[in-house]
């Protein structure tokens, strides 16, 4: 086995430049990181905003609510005055109604057990049907 | 070439330098404190500025009637105040809201221009109503100075019915003060809950500010057994009967026999729990529980019902009565009778003789008549849902005297009792026996949880034989004995009267005042119901001379009345042809 050098850079056209480096600045990343950072710094204003917004819309809610409740128990009031049996005997008696001198009690005669049957019932029913014009 | 010296600008320059450099480290001085050392005390403070801790309170309990009806109920409502120094002319918003929110106009003024007040109420508890107009007119004017907070109200839609019943609150702090807003004041009242927020400076909530809330829970409802439409009835029947009659005091009780349930009280003089200006303490009271009297005739039920279930007497058996009877020192008579009679035991009760019910019970005898009255809940409290309710008198039996305490009691004195424990023992009666605890709450309907129905005490006081045997002797008296008054058309009807002379304390009894009463149940094949009348002190007669003091002419006609509304009201079948 015989020993070879190793090939010189020299050989393949290239050439070491003294001094400093110089090297292109890479901006695109930083670019991207402030416009990132500036994105996500309007995004969580904005976000802080439509919490806000909706706390106060909830608020706004709230108090809807408590107002129609409070509208339901004034007219839950208002239906039990006007129902009221005083009011009502008092109307009446503006209108000049008055309780029957005398009275009649009428006693029904009782149902017969047939009369509660499904084809008495339709017997009934057809019987006046057919009695139409 | 001269060494440039300090020259006086550089000098201000220097001094300007200095200054500001003393401020930035002053300002920097200052940040550290408050942003680092100090920083927990002054974000404590700043939040002890914003937060508020608030107390939310809890809404009222609603009483209802048994269908549902509101009887008692709490509003949001808004009270008006001002501040006096801040008006510009107090004496010009005087006049201008007296009459709109119904304070007269000088004792505005005098509120308006008391010397340095800050503070003044205008209206208290403004409904809606009144309150759109008030606040039309603050803002049209722009009136400074007047302001509006919130304070519920308790309001009574019925008016004047059942006031004695329901009771009512504590104008200033909501607290019952009478009536079962009184006795279930913890029930109804709830539980206050807690807020805590952080406001801005003018009160408002600050979004995403600490918000903490403990809610508060409402306070429970009130199922009552009332029916509204009875009461109406049976407080326009009395009234009527008192202004009739001239009658001090009246009351009317109706119960369902098979439930206990009170369906109605009634109470004269009454009073509207929605005014109770310029009232006399006196209307406050439920006579029904809180007064006690001498059941004088109607007490000789108890007396035969013993009898007849210990089996001493039979229906048919015939006494011997003489018209005077004297035992001891103290003399017994049927007014209505003259000369000895021969008479049943169903007689007897028909004709409410005196002297045949002390014969049954000697037969009887005070243990076994002492035994019963306990039973029937005589010296008992009979419900224990009303305030102030008092369980009578009965004494034990080893106290009873040898002589006259068993007949006195027999016919109904020497005992002490209310309305609502006489009505419970005719109740029994029509129970087929069996006694019912009467009650007014049928259901606590908690804010939170399940409902919690009421269920009353039951306990047997007579066989269901005898129990049938007493209400065809009760159907004797109102068909054709002493309470005539009180039929109805349609209907069977079973009751008896009762007429006491008035036991005045310190003076004894009255030779003139009475305690008239009806007590009766219908219809008698199925009862349902038992009516109770009882008339303080009634005056006067009636076409013919028939004298109103007595319970058969006076209290009978109430009971009619009453009993055959809440018949209807009840949708009973007439059982009589």
């Amino acid at each position: 086995m015989t020993a070879q050098p190793l090939p010189r850079p020299g050989d393949r056209g290239l050439e070491v430049i003294e001094g400093r480096a110089q090297t292109r600045p890479r901006l695109r990343p930083w670019l991207l990181f402030a416009v990132g950072v500036i994105i996500a710094f309007f995004g969580l204003i904005v976000s802080r905003i439509s919490l806000d917004r909706s706390a106060f819309v909830l608020d706004d809610l709230d108090e809807k609510i408590a107002a129609a409740e409070s509208q339901h128990w004034d007219l839950r009031l208002e239906v039990a005055r006007l129902q009221s049996p005083d009011r009502i005997a008092a109307a009446a008696a503006e209108m000049g109604l008055v309780f029957p001198e005398s009275r009649t009690v009428l006693v029904a005669p009782p149902v017969l057990d047939e009369a509660l049957e499904p084809e008495y019932r339709w017997a009934q029913l057809k019987a006046l049907l057919s009695a139409q014009p | 070439m001269r060494r440039p010296g300090w020259r006086v600008a550089d000098l201000r320059l220097v001094l300007v330098a200095v200054v500001h450099v003393a401020a930035w480290l002053a300002i920097a001085a200052r940040l550290v404190d408050v942003q680092g050392l100090h920083a927990e005390a002054f974000a404590e403070r700043g939040l002890e500025q914003r937060v508020r801790h608030e107390e939310l309170a809890a809404k009222r309990g609603t009483i209802f009637d048994r269908d549902g009806v509101e009887l008692a109920v709490s509003i949001s409502a808004q009270t008006m105040i001002a501040n006096p120094s801040q008006l510009a002319d107090p004496v010009g918003v005087a006049k201008l809201l007296a009459p709109l929110v119904g304070v007269e106009e000088a004792t505005l003024v005098e509120r308006l221009t008391r010397e340095g007040s800050q503070f003044a109420y205008i209206a208290r508890r403004l409904e809606r109503e009144a309150l759109d107009n008030v606040v039309a007119l603050v803002e049209s004017l722009d009136l400074e100075g007047v302001y509006f907070i919130d304070e519920p109200k308790r309001v009574y839609p019925a008016g004047g019915l059942a006031s004695q019943i329901i009771g009512f609150v504590q104008d200033d702090d909501g607290v019952g003060l009478e009536g079962l807003e009184y006795e279930f004041d913890e029930v109804l009242a709830g539980t206050p809950g807690a807020l805590v927020v952080e406001r801005d400076p003018f009160g408002n909530p600050i979004p995403q500010g600490q918000f903490l809330v403990d809610p508060a829970v409402p306070g429970s409802d009130l199922v009552l057994t009332i029916d509204r439409e009875i009461e109406f009835l049976a407080q326009q029947a009395l009234t009527a009967a008192v202004e009739r009659t001239g009658a001090i005091a009246g009351t009317v009780v109706v119960l369902d026999v098979q439930t206990g349930e009170i369906l109605a009280i009634a109470n004269t003089p009454t009073f509207d729990a929605n005014d109770r200006s310029n009232l006399d303490v006196d209307r406050f009271r439920n006579r029904a529980v809180t007064d006690v009297y001498e059941p004088g005739s109607t007490l000789k039920v108890v007396t035969v019902a013993a009898a007849l279930e210990e089996g001493v007497v039979t229906p048919s058996d015939v006494f011997t009565v003489p018209q005077k009877l004297v035992i001891h020192d103290k003399s017994y008579t049927d007014t209505a009778r003259t000369g000895e009679e021969e008479m049943t035991v169903a007689e007897i009760v028909a004709r409410s003789s005196n002297i045949g019910t002390i014969l049954i019970q000697d037969q009887l005898g005070n243990d076994a008549h002492h035994r019963y009255l306990s039973a029937f809940g005589l010296g008992q409290v009979a419900s224990g849902q009303f305030p102030g309710e008092v369980d009578g008198s009965l004494q034990p039996v080893g106290e009873w005297c040898k002589t006259t305490c068993g007949p006195s009691t027999a016919i109904g004195y020497r005992v002490d009792v209310t309305p609502l424990q006489m009505a419970a023992v005719f109740a029994a009666i029509a129970n087929d026996g069996v006694w019912v605890e009467p009650h007014i709450v049928k259901e606590v309907l908690p804010g939170r949880g399940a409902p919690e129905p009421f269920e009353p005490k039951r306990r047997p006081v007579l066989n269901a034989e005898t129990a049938r045997t007493m209400r065809l002797l009760l159907q004797g008296v109102v068909e054709r004995g002493t309470g005539t008054r009180a039929q109805i058309a349609g209907y069977t009807v079973g009751g008896k009267t009762g007429t006491t002379e008035k036991f005045v304390p310190g003076e004894g009894y009255s030779e003139t005042d009475r305690i008239a009463s009806f007590i009766g149940m219908a219809p008698l094949t199925e009862p349902r119901i038992v009516v109770a009348v009882v008339l303080d002190s009634p005056q006067g007669e009636l076409e013919g001379g028939v004298d109103l003091r007595f319970g058969g002419v006076s209290a009978a006609p109430v009971f009619a009345e009453v009993a055959e509304a809440a018949l209807h009201l009840l949708g009973v079948a007439p059982d009589a042809g």
